[in-house]
């Protein structure tokens, strides 16, 4: 090889790492922005899907009970008022409440479900038994035990209850799929009695009463040939 | 695991206590933060259970003796195919006031319709409500004046555990696995063992056992 092409060679290497050296930081900043736009757009995608409800501000307010975890009892609930706008459409009215229950009291502690957990969709059939799946966190992050478990199905039930009439019995999916157990102890292949009682519209300005903390049998046949059973 | 029971042999009245450890193999159960694991204190204290038991004259039989994981099927099945058995499965939990012991008992199950002498496999506990109630009642009674804050009867949840078990059936639950000396869960050993014993003895006399197992009550 002449010293020309020797020279014209190291040249060519001189060019190449330049351009790298400037195009490299570049094409960082590129990857690092399309990770953070995949990010947010899944994050978006996740939201879009799994809370499509719209609060109406025309809505009336309603005292709305939801079951969060006493402060002062061990391992029960107690019903906090809180002023929503609820729709008068069952469905919509039990993801609105089931999301206000999801969301959390103010202090941490007194949770009854996973703050990842969210609520996937809701179902009301004509006979009145609701299908409510959640994501797979409301099995993966709760603490496992039987009083625990209870406690988190309860504070569904319950809040469902005290709000929406017309939700007589309740079937917990998780991710789309009937699982055998919430986290290993509380049966989940049956549906939960939500309100035994004929469902009557609730009231535009008041929430209807909750029962004295007991949830009482069902003999209404439901769709689904599980058994009931009381949480 | 083989059970010696033998339905030739076998006495009338209540003479088998199923203990269940519950989890085990992949399955540790609750977790503390201290490494504590309910599969394997509830193998431990079973050992403490079954000793109790014996002293009273309980023939044991265990679903599990070390670190494997029966399905919720075939715990139910080695209790199902006993004569004259109760049902105990034993649980520490994750959250709860520790130091405190729970009873719990099957929520209500529709009535099993008896058309045929047989049990439905998935509502077998549905006969057994009362005695397991019973059974439960006692049990809770033995433990709360040792164990402060627990309740004063036993409660009622959908364990999954229990729904398939043809016998008188109770979950207990101990808080919890958040102590940060496993020397306190281990302490509770001998009350609790001392009280399903002593629990098991008080409900022998209002069990009537069917004739042939599974059968019922």
């Amino acid at each position: 090889m002449t010293s020309r092409w020797k020279f014209r060679l190291i040249g060519g290497l001189v060019i190449a790492v330049l351009a790298a050296a400037i195009y490299f930081p570049i094409l960082r900043r590129r990857v690092k922005r399309a990770a953070k736009l995949q990010q947010q757009s899944e994050e978006q995608a996740r939201r879009e899907l799994t809370q499509p409800i719209v609060i109406n501000p025309g809505d009336p307010r309603v005292k709305t009970k939801v079951f969060w975890a006493s402060d002062t009892i061990d391992s029960t609930l107690v019903p906090v008022t809180v002023e929503l706008p609820l729709s008068n459409d069952p469905v919509l009215r039990s993801k609105q409440v089931l999301n206000t229950l999801l969301a959390g009291p103010v202090d941490a502690e007194l949770r009854t479900l996973p703050p990842d957990a969210l609520l996937l969709a809701f179902y009301l059939l004509p006979d009145g038994t609701a299908i409510a799946d959640f994501s797979e966190a409301l099995a993966t992050s709760i603490p496992s035990g039987i009083v625990s478990e209870q406690l988190a199905v309860n504070s569904i039930t319950r809040t469902l209850e005290a709000n929406v009439p017309q939700v007589q019995r309740l079937k917990i999916l998780i991710h789309g799929q009937e699982v055998e157990t919430l986290a290993g102890h509380l049966d989940l292949t049956g549906t939960f009695v939500v309100n035994s009682n004929p469902a009557q519209p609730p009231a535009a300005d008041k929430a209807p009463a909750p029962g004295p903390g007991t949830l009482t049998p069902d003999k209404a046949p439901g769709k689904l040939a599980q058994p009931e059973r009381k949480p | 695991m083989a059970s010696p029971f033998n339905a030739q042999t076998q006495q009338a009245g209540l003479n088998i206590v199923v203990l269940d450890p519950a989890h085990g193999g992949t399955d540790p159960g609750a977790r503390g933060t201290g490494g504590i694991r309910e599969s394997e204190i509830v193998l431990d204290f079973a050992i403490q259970v079954r000793r109790a038991l014996e002293l009273q004259g309980f023939q044991v039989v265990q679903t599990r003796q070390g670190n494997e994981n029966p399905s919720f099927d075939d715990r139910s099945a080695t209790a199902n195919a006993q004569r004259g058995a109760v049902f105990v499965t034993l649980h520490i939990s994750s959250t709860g006031l520790p130091g405190t012991v729970r009873v719990y008992v099957n929520s209500d199950l529709p009535p099993v319709a008896d058309s045929n002498g047989l049990i439905p496999w998935d509502r077998a506990q549905a006969p057994f409500l009362g005695l397991s109630r019973k059974f439960g009642d006692l049990v809770q009674g033995f433990l709360t004046p040792r164990f402060k804050g627990s309740p004063d009867a036993a409660q009622s949840a959908s364990v999954r555990q229990l729904r398939t078990t043809a016998a008188p059936a109770i979950a207990i639950e101990m808080s919890s696995v958040t102590v940060e000396d496993r020397a306190d869960l281990d302490r509770m050993a001998p009350g609790v063992a001392d009280a399903i014993a002593r629990g098991a003895a008080a409900f022998k006399p209002s069990y009537v056992v069917a004739k042939t197992p599974g059968a019922l009550p």
